[in-house]
């Protein structure tokens, strides 16, 4: 049972595991509430995936602990109809029609057949694709195949869905769908993992951060705690005409962390408690920039810093 | 949880076996087989039927006329003037109907513009003459040759009979269509497998089931549709059977000897659990096959030929020690032991021991099936080599 935290629906204790002599997840804990959207962040090969696989009981881990309370008994692997997954590595059956494909999976999960059928044909119109439902999948554009694939995970309703990397592929239009869709079913009563690497999207619907890297934790906490500890430091943009100066940037000596975007676009964390009518006026001299603007540093500017400075 | 894997099972069972099982594609392919049987069949008989015209046969020093007098039972014969040979040999390559036949001292010259289907008949008419003419050389009359040509006659009298003629056939039948079974669901479980994985589906599905009911459900689906293919070509077999009968004028009750419901009672099982064992090691190859195009691995899928191999083996000696362990082995003993236990004599606990062996190895392969799978999902870039794949079974 979950240390009398009603609230808690899962709860991860000290996990590890390896492969070969890669320690992919290094001792991470943290629990996720009831009505969370609970954002996994982390770089290329940080462990995300490893630590969502080790979730679903895909793959076991070395050593810690999982405890799931979704049913309000169960301390071990929920029933599949507790649980939706869109997993990193996504795809459906091309050759077989897109709504059989989607009542197929919903049933694995247990939800009846007929009841599938309904939700998945609510899901179509919703996404305009309810005429091509007896269509095959591979006749969908990229898009669209995405769309229906995010569908699969949530069909059967799950309490809990594991989202790993939702937005990735996607355009801003229908990234923006994709977050509505999210909020919604949340708002519903699902609670969320979200696995993904654009910061601004998931900055829109988290509730908690966990911060990983080389299979190490970062941050654990709420996505306002993250701000508060790491979003006191200022951040300035440089736009060039053209091409700046890398290494004169590098060296200045206020600058806590450069980030050149582009060939004529810089971010600099300024260090803390630095004299900014310094920086701007140091900044000002520097030659062919023509705009300069400053604001707090935003989840992208602090997920940067932590994995850079771990 | 029982219920709940039996409910899983089932439902995976459907959709893999809706998956490959078509019946209007099967309806199809049957109606091809059909159309083009026909087509062969008239084109043949068309063929042999056509009537070329009729040789003259033109027959050179004949003088007591015995040989024109067999000749004429098949042929236009006539007597041929000694003067006329030369000019009819130069004549062939014009009358190309005709043939010279030259009676020589102990041969006869054959003349004719090509060789062909009539020259062939015209050739026993010779044999029969020639005979004719040593047994008159011998004194012996055509009924005594006959006599003494004719085997002998034996009244046969076995203590282990049982129809086993029949009952062979039935064997061979069930052993033909298990090895068709075998080779139907080798295609569809490398599509299954290979194909989910290269569509990357089957994470979504194993964080929903487990890869035992994953791997069950496809076994048992593909078994199915297998089966269902064996199960349609045997329907065809009958109905074909029915027709040769009637065809060739014998009682159509006479399938009903091949029917032999003891033996058709005991292939069945045989058969079933067969398919399942090599189904599971299929599922278990496919599930490290990483790309079936350049996989090294893809030619172990070939290894049911070894059912072929031990059929034929115990028709050969039923009782030596090499078919008596393959009745045992439960790779071949699926087709081995049904098959000696239509030819030779096989105590019920040796069928017993050996389908209880074939039973076990089901339930351990699809167990191993099922580990292999669940490491080989998650493997990903270079196929593994089975030294790593064991390796990592033995791991959490």
């Amino acid at each position: 049972m979950i240390d009398n935290m009603q609230n808690t629906v899962l709860k991860v204790t000290s996990i590890s595991k390896s492969f070969s002599n890669v320690k992919a997840v290094n001792n991470v804990s943290f629990s996720v509430n009831h009505g969370d959207i609970f954002a996994f962040l982390g770089p290329n090969g940080a462990g995300k995936t490893t630590t969502l696989r080790i979730l679903l009981d895909i793959i076991k881990p070395d050593d810690g602990q999982i405890t799931w309370n979704l049913d309000g008994i169960s301390n071990q692997m929920p029933k599949a109809g507790l649980i939706g997954y869109l997993p990193e590595e996504r795809g459906l059956y091309l050759d077989i029609p897109i709504l059989k494909s989607l009542v197929y999976l919903a049933s694995i999960r247990g939800m009846d057949k007929n009841e599938a059928k309904k939700a998945a044909m609510k899901w179509l119109e919703r996404l305009e694709l309810a005429d091509r439902a007896k269509e095959k999948l591979q006749v969908l554009s990229k898009g669209n195949q995405q769309k229906i694939q995010f569908v699969a995970s949530i069909l059967h309703k799950p309490a809990f869905a594991i989202l790993d990397e939702p937005f990735s592929g996607l355009d801003p239009l229908n990234q923006e769908m994709f977050i509505d869709f999210i909020k919604e079913i949340n708002n519903q009563g699902t609670t969320i993992i979200l696995s993904a690497h654009q910061m601004q999207l998931v900055e829109k619907v988290a509730h908690k951060i966990f911060l990983i890297n080389k299979g190490e934790e970062l941050y654990n906490g709420n996505l306002a705690g993250i701000f508060d500890s790491y979003g006191n430091k200022q951040i300035i943009e440089l736009h060039y005409k053209s091409g700046l100066n890398e290494d004169l940037l590098r060296r200045f000596a206020g600058a806590e962390n450069v980030e050149i975007i582009d060939n004529i676009k810089v971010k600099l964390t300024i260090k803390q408690n630095y004299d900014m009518k310094s920086v701007l006026s140091d900044l000002a001299k520097l030659e062919g920039v023509f705009d300069i603007s400053s604001h707090k540093p935003d989840l992208h500017d602090i997920f940067l810093h932590l994995v850079k400075s771990h | 949880m029982i219920m709940n894997y039996i409910k899983q099972l089932i439902t995976v069972t459907s959709w893999e076996f809706s998956r490959f099982f078509k019946p209007k594609n099967e309806a199809i392919g049957i109606i091809i087989m059909l159309i083009i049987s026909a087509v062969f069949y008239t084109a043949s008989k068309y063929a042999f039927s056509e009537k070329s015209p009729e040789i003259e046969v033109y027959v050179h020093n004949d003088t007591n006329g015995s040989l024109t007098e067999i000749l004429k039972d098949g042929f236009i014969v006539q007597q041929l003037p000694s003067d006329r040979k030369d000019d009819f040999i130069k004549e062939l390559k014009v009358d190309k109907n005709k043939v010279l036949l030259d009676r020589k001292e102990g041969a006869i010259g054959l003349y004719a513009y090509k060789n062909n289907r009539d020259i062939k008949k015209l050739k026993s008419y010779l044999d029969d003459y020639h005979k004719q003419m040593e047994l008159q050389k011998l004194g012996i009359s055509a009924g005594q040759l006959a006599s003494v040509l004719s085997p002998a006659t034996i009244e046969e009298s076995f203590v282990l009979s049982d129809n086993s003629r029949n009952r062979i056939i039935l064997a061979f039948f069930f052993a033909g269509l298990m090895i068709m079974a075998v080779f139907l669901s080798f295609a569809y479980q490398f599509t299954a497998i290979t194909g989910e994985k290269q569509l990357k589906i089957t994470e979504q599905i194993v964080s929903a089931i487990s890869p035992q009911i994953w791997m069950d459900g496809k076994i048992l689906g593909i078994t199915l549709t297998g089966l269902s293919s064996m199960l349609t070509y045997s329907l065809l077999s009958i109905i074909g059977g029915v027709l040769y009968f009637q065809f060739t004028g014998l009682p159509v009750t006479g399938i009903l000897n091949f029917l032999h419901l003891p033996s058709i009672a005991l292939y069945l099982p045989f058969a079933l659990i067969g398919v399942l064992i090599w189904n599971a090691i299929l599922a278990a190859i496919a599930s490290v096959i990483t790309d079936p195009n350049n996989s090294g691995k893809s030619s172990l899928m070939m290894l049911p030929l070894i059912f072929v191999i031990a059929s034929f083996l115990v028709t050969r000696d039923p009782d030596s020690g090499l078919t008596i362990f393959l009745s045992w082995f439960p790779l071949t003993s699926a087709t081995s032991m049904p098959m000696r236990w239509a030819i030779t004599e096989v105590g019920i606990w040796q069928l017993t021991g050996s389908f209880l062996i074939l039973v076990l190895t089901f339930y351990f392969l699809r167990r191993i099936a099922a580990k292999i799978f669940r490491v080989s999902i998650l493997l990903t870039g270079k196929e593994p080599s089975w030294s790593e794949v064991f390796k990592l079974m033995k791991m959490k």
